[in-house]
């Protein structure tokens, strides 16, 4: 865990008084497990992914802008030319078939809160919404 | 150090058996120039990995068999690219998902110790050269954003890459259709010196084994 994840971290903690934060909080640290299962070995633990094979998921614009998409593309997988923070990536990502709503709903929470950016909590409902939407390739 | 701590026992326990009651700190008084003594004996000289035989007084040791792949420049990787080099080798594929990315994130911080060592190189070896072509090799180096001239990328025919990976680097490769990947493979770095013999095996995915690795290449500059 790096510096800031702890200042995050125990910032969190230190304010969990609401229900709604303690579901944050849960989110939050289910949403890493499973990160860290599924997702850290391309884009790394730290979201920077690796030069210009895996894009970085921190501080990604592509995941704001594409926001829908790329809970789509989690579950499905992806291919063709994408830009990441100014930089082209073109690889195939392969999907996670078995990620269920909740589980997507953590992931998003962890990785849009995860590395120095706040973002509201990722919702069950948020999340399948879009994948009412997704065409599966 | 529990391998100190083991001896230390022995140690204790013999001369308590053979009624000699000596204080600790006698014990420790001998164990320690010991321990450094042993490990300075261990940092100087790093093993020699594999079978070896005796041909009259010589000891012939292991090497690694001849071989000749492609790498992402089409240019011919064979021994002999790397004679009197220093090289650092692995097995993987483009498309894996699993160890593979760490591995290479791992061989990666390997490539940026040894930036400004000519004598030391990189060899990964892909186990699914059906789809992993040299233009795709190519492509995955570029993005990697590391020199061919460093790091070679090599494909070749399947069945010699799996017996070099085999018989001369002790790694596991094999297809099995049965793997999420479909592929079995060791996530093994090998360290291989200027004359083909293996000098060390570490575990590519673990950030300490790594780190034990870029101690023992500067040990095996030192050659
Ligand atoms: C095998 C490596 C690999 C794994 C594992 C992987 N990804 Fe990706 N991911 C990629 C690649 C490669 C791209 C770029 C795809 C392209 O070029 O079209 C990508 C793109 C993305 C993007 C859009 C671009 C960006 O950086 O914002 C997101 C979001 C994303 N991945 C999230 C995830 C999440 C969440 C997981 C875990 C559930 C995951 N990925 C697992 C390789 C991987």
């Amino acid at each position: 865990m790096n510096c800031l994840q702890w200042v995050v971290a125990s910032g969190l903690l230190m304010c969990c008084c609401t229900s709604k934060d303690m579901k944050f909080q849960q989110y939050f640290a289910q949403g890493q497990n499973l990160y860290e299962t599924h997702c850290s070995n391309c884009h790394q633990k730290n979201g920077q992914g690796l030069g210009r094979l895996y894009p970085p998921l921190a501080g990604s614009d592509y995941l704001k802008n594409n926001f829908e998409a790329s809970i789509c593309l989690m579950k499905y997988g992806t291919s063709g030319e994408i830009s990441v923070k100014g930089i082209q990536f073109n690889k195939p990502m392969p999907g996670v078939p078995s990620l269920t709503e909740l589980e997507l709903a953590e992931i998003l929470t962890y990785i849009t809160n995860a590395w120095g950016e706040e973002h509201e909590m990722i919702t069950l409902e948020q999340t399948s919404q879009a994948l009412k939407n997704c065409t599966p390739p | 150090m529990k391998k100190y701590m083991k001896e230390m026992k022995l140690f204790w326990n013999d001369h308590q058996v053979a009624g000699y009651r000596l204080p600790i700190s006698y014990c420790l008084l001998l164990a320690v120039p010991f321990l450094f003594f042993s490990c300075s004996l261990k940092k100087e000289k790093l093993p020699i990995l594999g079978q070896r035989e005796m041909n009259g007084n010589d000891t012939v040791y292991h090497t690694v068999a001849p071989f000749r792949f492609v790498d992402q420049d089409s240019a011919i990787v064979t021994n002999a690219t790397f004679n009197n080099k220093i090289y650092v080798t692995d097995f993987f594929f483009t498309s894996c998902r699993t160890i593979c990315p760490v591995m290479k994130s791992q061989m990666l911080r390997v490539y940026e110790a040894t930036k400004n060592m000519p004598d030391v190189l990189l060899l990964s070896h892909t186990i699914d050269p059906e789809y992993d072509t040299v233009a795709l090799l190519h492509d995955f180096a570029d993005r990697l954003g590391v020199e061919s001239k460093r790091w070679h990328f090599v494909t070749g025919a399947k069945d010699s890459i799996y017996k070099i990976a085999q018989t001369s680097y002790f790694a596991v490769a094999m297809e099995d259709k049965t793997e999420p990947d479909g592929f079995i493979h060791s996530g093994a770095f090998m360290l291989i010196d200027k004359h083909g013999r293996i000098r060390g095996k570490y575990d590519g995915t673990k950030e300490e084994e790594v780190n034990r690795l870029i101690g023992d290449i500067k040990i095996l500059r030192q050659e």
